[in-house]
This record gives C-alpha cells, structure tokens and sequence, in this order.
C-alpha cells in the first residue's frame, strides 16, 4: 500500500468514526443522565460511566401529569401497533387499485388529493384536523388518533412502485385462468408483495412511534398521550426532574432503536425507495 | 354502430365496466374516505377559516371578512419578520444538511472506506428514527450551562463558552446543529442509495486517464448525483420550512422570538384561539412549500427530458 494512500485511508476512517460518534454520543449521554444525580452530572458533565447503576429514576418517573407511566406505554404500543396494521392495510389496497386503474379519471384525482395532503404543512394540518375530529365525534378517541396516524406518504410510494413493478403477464394471466380480482389480489400479488409489506410496516411503526403533535391535539386528556407526549409534558414542567426526564427518554427511544436495529437494512433501503419516487 | 343498437350495447358496456371497476372502488374506498377526511376536508376547513372572523370561526354561522386575516397577518412586523427567519433558517440548514449529507455519503462510499460501512451508516441514521421529542431533549440538555456536556469540553479544552439555547446570537446555530443530528442521516441514505446504482465504468475510464481523486469526485460523481441532489434539496426545503418540533421542545420561539418561525407562530395564535390569522398563516407557508415542491417537479422532469 502507498504512503498516501494509508494516508488518505485513516484520514476517511477518522473523520467517519468521530462523526459516528458524535452522533451517538447524545444517547450515551441520555443513558448517564437516566442514571446519575442532577448534582453530580452538574460537578463532571463529562464523565462517560454512571457512579453507581440503580434504576431509581426510572421510578421517579412512575407517574407523569397524574398518570401512571405504563399507561402511557401502553397507548405508545396499542396505537402504534394499530395504526401500523391499519396504514398497510388500507395503503397497499389504496395504492393497488390505483396503479391497476390508472388512467380513469377517478383515481388520477384521488392520487392528486393525497399529494395535495401530504404537501400541506402537516403541523397547520393538524389543527384543522381537530374540527374535523370534533365534527365526526372523534375527539378525545384511540379510533381518532389511529386512523389519523394511518395515512403516510412513504407508505403510499412504497406500495405503488412496487405495484408499478408487477409485470402486466402475471395479472393478466391469472385472469385469463378464471381468478377474480379478489384472487388476484391475495393469491398472486400480495404474496409477491410480502417484503414490501414488511419495510412498510416496519417504517409505520418507527414513524408513529415517535409521532407526538397529533397525538397531543386529537387528545382530550393524558389518558390518551402517548410516551413522547409524556415526556413533552414533563419537559416543560418548572421544577424540572432532569434524571426522570432522562429515564422518560431512554424509555422511549430503546423500542424504536431496538426495532431499527433488527430490521436496518430494510428500513434504510425503504426510506431511500419511497423518498426517491415521492 | 346503428343508433337503435347502439343504446342498449352502450348501456352493457357501462355495467360492464361498472363491475370491472368496482372491486376496485372497494380496494380504494378506505383509503379514499381517510384522505378525504383528515387531508382534503381539514385542508378546504383551514382555507375556509382564514376568510372568516376568529370569534366566530368555529359557528355554523360564521362570518366571512375575505382577505381580512390575510391583510392582518401581512401588515404584522412581527409575522413578516417570522416569515423571512423562517425563509433563511430553511436556507442554511438546507445547504447545511445536503452538503454535510453530500460530504458524508460520499467519504462512506469511497473506496478508502472498506469495512465498518454498515456501521457509520448506522450511527448517522440512527436519530432519523429517534422520537424526535427524545433527541431534543436530549439536546436541550446537551446545551445547558451548568449541566451539558457541550460547554464542559469547551471548558476543557479553553475555548470560550457556547451560548447555546440562551443567547440570541447562538440559538440558531444550536436548532441547526441539533436539527441537523436529526435530519442527516436521512438525506446520506438518499445519497448512498444514489451512488450504489450510478455508473462506474465513467469513473475507471477517468482514473485510468489519471485524473486525480477529487477530479473524479467533482467532474464525474456529483454531477451523476444531481437527481439526488434536488431530490434532497426539495426534502430538506419542505422538512425546514415546516420547523416546528425542535421550537417547541428547546426554544420556545425565543429568546427573543429568534426562533419564532412560521409553523410556531401560527401555532401560537391558534392556542390563542385567533383561528382566521393561524389559518391565513397556514395557506400562506402552504402556498411557498407548495412553490416549490411544483417548479423542482418541473425541474425534474426537464431533467429526465434531457
């Protein structure tokens, strides 16, 4: 190897590794401060290993704005577990008949209202969002908040490339053969589309994980908040816990980290796809 | 086709294709009935508000005032002076973010990173998939004078103290830094996915012509990047437009309303229950994003055209 080139090559690796972990320094720091006193992180910010391991904090935090914390867990898991099942669901059957029926005027103009939607300011959304919740009596609802958190725009174009990618033959030929639409749909494409449906459900759930405006808005009370929203809540209290705002943290971002981590290349590679056809 | 025939062949046709169609309207139906009523109503909804008066814009009687909102929220010094923080902190963090993305995606492809891509790749798009309330807090904390970790390396390494979230002259550049941690790997991601299926053989032809590592990157890479590179720019354009978390969990808007963009604004007014101003505010950031989604789609297809 030549000199500049061993050169060359810890320089890159150096200049990778410290951006990686600066980076990840932020959830090192968020771990220390789940396990260390205000007063101590105060004397040595700086320290990389908590004095002692104990979990009291994580038990500080058992009741935020009157609510026991694992309700709040509970909601995070119950509405994005929904919401992910739903958004594939009514995404995939959405996008399907789309690109099947492309070209009829009906579902172009269908195709332009959601493009429309998803290029709306999505927090100014939202604010109308709660007169229409009010209106339809959804207001204060888990039903409001999971079909809300249901419709998202890289669902959508992951479906419908993907449905774009299915060669004509295949349908055709299966119509020829007798099936309906129906089989179609659940015999030949759906099995196809098995790996689809995986990003897809993998990046809803990472998505509605951390989602926190509508959540905050369509809700009448806390006991509907879910994890981010409590930590929000405690975030702005005066007389702030910051070892249980830490401890909150780290309880919302392990279940996504960990999914992440499980599913990376998927979850990467479908950012990627249905960033590039949006 | 004679006329007497034609009618009722006509009307056949039409069952036909009624039939043939409506499974599909089923497929569709779910997916159509939840963009109508959280997309298109709640859209055509803030629209209608933004000509009506606040007091009674929530009544079945509301009063219309026509442009009137719209007249009050441009006449407002402290709107206009929203509107343009919101328009050159977009700017710097788009060059920002999609230069730091370009720069970072380019030295993880290179051919002197061999092992532990999977790594960095990881660690960068990490915070991407972070509760985005988690990380700011985080953040927020990161930047506090007594307790944050950012002014005790200062410190230790004898360099002057940050102001971070406190200080009008610093509090910009701390959202960017910690927006910037949140949004980044995203874009890298988009770069990476771009340079895996761009074409080497331009970039063998080169080196074996000699030309240098950063000729080829220049001349050679970048420009084959130019379908990400706009793509990003309109992510980034419409993700920074739209600030509003990062305000809402570090800042405030402040100090000073440094940090008072559009979004919080309008936000603020609604939890003022002032819904025609909000609403007006809401078409008016609609009608910029909405700008340029439209012309890059334009610039993109004379693109393909090309």
């Amino acid at each position: 190897m030549s000199q500049t080139l061993f050169l060359a090559r810890s320089l890159a690796y150096c200049i990778a590794l410290v951006v990686s972990l600066l980076f990840l320094y932020p959830y090192w720091w968020m771990l220390l401060g789940a396990f260390r006193s205000a007063e101590a992180v105060m004397t040595t910010p700086l320290r990389l290993w908590p004095e002692s391991i104990d979990f009291d904090a994580f038990f500080s935090v058992a009741r935020v704005g009157g609510v026991p914390l694992w309700r709040y867990a509970m909601n995070s898991i119950i509405i994005t577990g929904a919401s992910t099942i739903l958004a594939v669901f009514v995404t995939a059957l959405g996008a399907y008949a789309i690109v099947r029926r492309r070209g009829h005027r009906l579902f172009e103009a269908l195709r332009y209202v959601f493009l429309l939607t998803i290029m709306y300011p999505y927090m100014l959304l939202v604010i109308p969002v709660y007169i229409v919740m009010f209106k339809i009596g959804l207001l204060g609802s888990y039903a409001g908040i999971v079909l809300f958190l249901s419709m998202g725009p890289i669902q959508f174009f992951l479906f419908e490339q993907f449905f774009r990618s299915i060669p004509h033959e295949i349908i055709e030929a299966a119509a020829i053969d007798g099936a309906s639409e129906w089989q179609i749909l659940f015999k030949v494409v759906m099995p196809m589309a098995a790996p689809v449906v995986a990003t897809v459900a993998v990046i809803t759930f990472l998505l509605n994980w951390a989602q926190w405006f509508p959540v905050l808005v369509i809700s009448r009370s806390p006991d509907t908040y879910t994890l981010p929203v409590a930590l929000l809540s405690i975030n702005g209290e005066l007389g702030t816990n910051f070892q249980g705002i830490m401890a909150l943290a780290v309880i919302t971002t392990i279940p996504a980290t960990i999914v992440f981590l499980l599913a990376q290349k998927r979850v990467m590679a479908g950012m990627a796809e249905g960033a590039v056809k949006g | 086709m004679q006329p007497l025939v034609g009618q009722p062949f006509r009307l056949g046709a039409l069952f036909g294709a009624l039939s043939r169609d409506g499974v599909f309207y089923a497929f569709v139906a779910p997916f159509a009935l939840l963009t109508c009523l959280f997309g298109l109503w709640p859209i055509l909804l803030s629209f209608q508000v933004s000509f009506t008066a606040s007091a009674t814009a929530l009544r079945a009687d509301a009063s219309y005032v026509g442009l009137a909102n719209y007249v009050a929220i441009l006449s407002d010094p402290e709107f206009r002076a929203s509107l343009w923080r919101t328009l050159t902190y977009t700017a710097f963090a788009v060059i920002l973010n999609v230069g730091f993305a370009l720069a970072m995606a380019l030295l993880i492809d290179s051919r002197f990173i061999t092992r532990g891509r999977t790594f960095f790749k990881i660690a960068i798009f990490l915070p991407v998939v972070t509760p985005d309330i988690a990380g700011y807090v985080a953040w927020k904390w990161l930047y506090d004078r007594s307790f944050g970790a950012i002014n005790a390396v200062l410190d230790l390494l004898g360099m002057p103290a940050f102001g971070g979230l406190a200080s009008v002259s610093t509090v910009t550049t701390a959202i960017l830094i910690a927006e910037l941690w949140h949004h980044a790997g995203f874009y890298i991601v988009i770069f990476l996915a771009n340079l895996a299926v761009r074409d080497r053989t331009l970039d063998e032809a080169a080196a074996i012509d000699g030309a240098t590592t950063w000729q080829r990157i220049l001349y050679i890479t970048i420009p084959q990047l130019r379908p990400a590179i706009l793509i990003n720019c309109v992510y980034a354009l419409i993700q920074f437009l739209k600030t509003f978390t990062v305000v809402v969990v570090m800042t405030k808007g402040g100090p000073a309303d440094t940090t008072n963009f559009v979004s919080y604004y309008a936000y603020q007014l609604f939890d003022q229950a002032r819904y025609g101003e909000a609403t007006a505010m809401a078409s008016v950031l609609f009608g910029i994003i909405a700008i340029f989604a439209l012309s890059a789609y334009a610039l993109g297809n004379g693109e393909r055209g090309r």
